[in-house]
């Protein structure tokens, strides 16, 4: 325990973003911190709508600025504990540098605010399907009952295992109703029908193979041929036979041309003469792409998929 | 009055219609079939996958590791087999691990995939790895931008709050954990592996950059992930299901270790494996039935191909 406070009082400096535990200071500036949140909030909601679209301009602005700042700003490289800025430049350095995990936290809580989010939308969603009898309401009822039943035992499961006993529900003869519960409902069942879901891609993969992958033309010709060679790499058996057979051919010399044609080789070639750098345009293109969007999504000039 | 009977159909039209459920019922049997048979498939690990043993083998005994983990059950065949070898050599050196997640389920799917290793190593009298000492999960993080930039700019503060349970106590601070004992930025883990199913690998990319990065992942991954192999931003990748049984053949036979099977490398000097230990899973069960079904594959596409050149051909043939 000595050793575990020792090293945060060296590591990790106190600043405005990293107070002393139950300190006076650390309580006031919770408080403040939150009833300015309730006026903030307070005033967002009766704001006129127009209003608000200005708002989570500046929000988003303000977002996308602090990372552009992370990037670009010259941040402290190599900083100790004890050092301090000199001048302004490394101020606002030390700023962003300190500033960035708490806004990594931010994202992170606005996430699981999502999850939540997403949880009263589905609620909302098909509990008005049920009561109005709506096709398929049968299917809602399931919904429900399993996310219902799923959050009951799985928040007791993980009450119980962060409580005094928890380390005894590591043997099974220990477990309970809502341990039994959670393993049968997450393991037994949503992890298996999660592997199952997934594991369909292979049918259609095959279905559209055989009625698509045709060689119509010139180009889906090589195309066709350059799977074929990487796919055929893929198969550890057919590539040791393949290459045995080349091997054979060039009388085991090593040096000899024929070598150049062993499977392994030529599905090398592909990847990394043909394959790679393709990807590599693509990617290019599609970093350019993104730049972009978030370039029009900073500045919100992006209105497409919301509110006109 | 139009003729009612159906035309008979020519090879090359019969060919091209094949039903779909006698392509799923040959699919269902081939891949089934060779999971209750145990083969050995000849194998050459690729020069990635002979980067990514070398490069764990040579972190120190007793060292410790950062793991992002972000796979689920659906890709369980390729990622469960990957993150199983992982934990075995990590096991076997005795190196601690702290795992964090950017997948909500990831958390107790690591946690199980740990449970089956050490029931592994139970049933071979073996030391189980204890939560807490051995190993920290650091939990689930929604936001993986902003988590990776914080974990490379000051991992404490990216970590701090989170709890882990130990055996026989109640949660406490994971920077109470022997793993983080010393530790004060990402640069005290000698290197980062990230075992991921999703998009999480140019996240971690993009924004780790203080470690050597490995990776692992799914095979439909590996064209995209060869690019940052190739320029040397992540430093060894295990893919898809032939990555899993590469490592496995690496633990069994090691690196330039000499012997009949010797895997040969320019880039290593001789890495041991671990001969004798239990070194064949996922890859080695899976591998064969990989085969069958790419088999399938190109027997598919070839049939569908020689059907359009016959009809093809009939076609021209009647119109002259």
């Amino acid at each position: 325990m000595i050793h575990f406070y020792s090293m945060m009082a060296d590591v990790d400096p106190k600043s405005f973003w990293n107070g002393t535990n139950n300190s006076p200071e650390l309580i006031a500036m919770i408080a403040i911190t939150t009833i300015l949140g309730f006026i903030v909030l307070g005033f967002l909601m009766v704001a006129p709508i127009q209003l608000r679209k200005y708002v989570i301009a500046a929000v988003t602005f303000l977002s996308g600025l602090f990372y552009v700042a992370f990037y670009l700003f010259p941040v402290p490289v190599g900083r100790k504990p004890q050092d301090v800025p000199a001048n302004i430049v490394e101020s606002v350095g030390f700023w962003i540098s300190d500033t960035q995990p708490v806004v990594a936290n931010f994202s992170n809580i606005i996430g699981g605010f999502l999850l939540g989010l997403g949880i009263y939308s589905q609620l909302h969603l098909h509990i008005r399907r049920i009561t109005r009898q709506q096709t398929d309401w049968g299917f809602s009822v399931v919904l429900i009952v399993s996310m219902v039943a799923i959050v009951i035992c799985g928040y007791g499961d993980w009450i119980m295992r962060q409580g005094p006993k928890g380390s005894e529900l590591q043997l099974q003869s220990k477990w309970g109703l809502l341990n039994y519960g959670s393993d049968l409902l997450f393991d037994g069942l949503l992890q298996q029908m999660d592997a199952a879901m997934f594991s369909m891609v292979a049918f259609y993969i095959l279905s559209a193979a055989y009625r698509a992958f045709r060689a119509r033309s010139l180009e889906a010709t090589i195309l066709l041929i350059a799977a074929l060679i990487v796919v055929l790499s893929l198969m550890g058996a057919l590539e040791y036979v393949w290459n045995g057979g080349i091997n054979n051919l060039a009388q085991n010399d090593a040096n000899s041309f024929i070598q150049n044609f062993r499977l392994t080789d030529i599905a090398k070639w592909l990847k990394d003469t043909i394959q790679t750098p393709a990807i590599r345009g693509i990617d290019f293109g599609v970093g350019i792409g993104l730049l972009a969007m978030g370039l029009r999504l900073w500045l919100s000039l992006e209105t497409t998929g919301g509110n006109q | 009055m139009a003729d009612a009977t159906t035309p008979e159909m020519s090879l090359g039209e019969k060919l091209q219609a094949l039903p779909k459920w006698s392509l799923y019922v040959v699919l269902v049997i081939l891949t089934s079939v060779p999971l209750f048979a145990k083969l050995e498939v000849p194998n050459k690990p690729v020069e990635a996958s002979i980067d990514f043993y070398g490069k764990i083998m040579a972190v120190p005994d007793g060292s410790r590791i950062l793991v992002g983990s972000d796979w689920t059950n659906s890709t369980r065949g390729e990622s469960k087999g990957e993150m199983k070898v992982l934990l075995r050599i990590l096991m076997r050196k005795n190196v601690k691990f702290a795992f964090y997640c950017f997948d909500p389920q990831a958390p107790q799917v690591v946690r199980d995939t740990i449970r089956e290793v050490n029931a592994e190593r139970i049933a071979r009298q073996e030391k189980p790895y204890r939560p807490f000492d051995d190993y920290v999960s650091l939990g689930y993080f929604p936001n993986a931008e902003g988590t990776c930039n914080a974990i490379n700019n000051n991992l404490l503060a990216a970590f701090s709050g989170k709890k882990d349970t130990p055996e026989n106590s109640g949660p406490k601070d994971v920077f109470e954990s022997p793993v983080f004992a010393g530790v004060k930025s990402v640069k005290d883990f000698q290197l980062l592996a990230l075992i991921t199913a999703s998009s999480t690998n140019t996240v971690t990319l993009e924004r780790i950059k203080k470690i050597p990065l490995l990776f692992m992942v799914t095979g439909v991954m590996v064209p995209e992930n060869q690019n940052y192999y190739a320029s040397n931003q992540i430093v060894g990748l295990a893919g898809g299901l032939k990555g899993v049984y590469d490592l496995e053949q690496l633990m069994e036979h090691g690196i330039n270790n000499p012997g009949p099977e010797m895997i040969p490398s320019s880039k290593w000097g001789v890495v041991p494996g671990f001969k004798g230990a239990l070194n064949s899973g996922m890859g080695t069960a899976y591998y064969p039935t990989l085969h069958f079904a790419l088999l399938l594959l190109i027997v598919a596409i070839l049939t569908g191909n020689v059907g359009m050149f016959l009809a093809k051909k009939q076609a021209k043939k009647g119109a002259a």
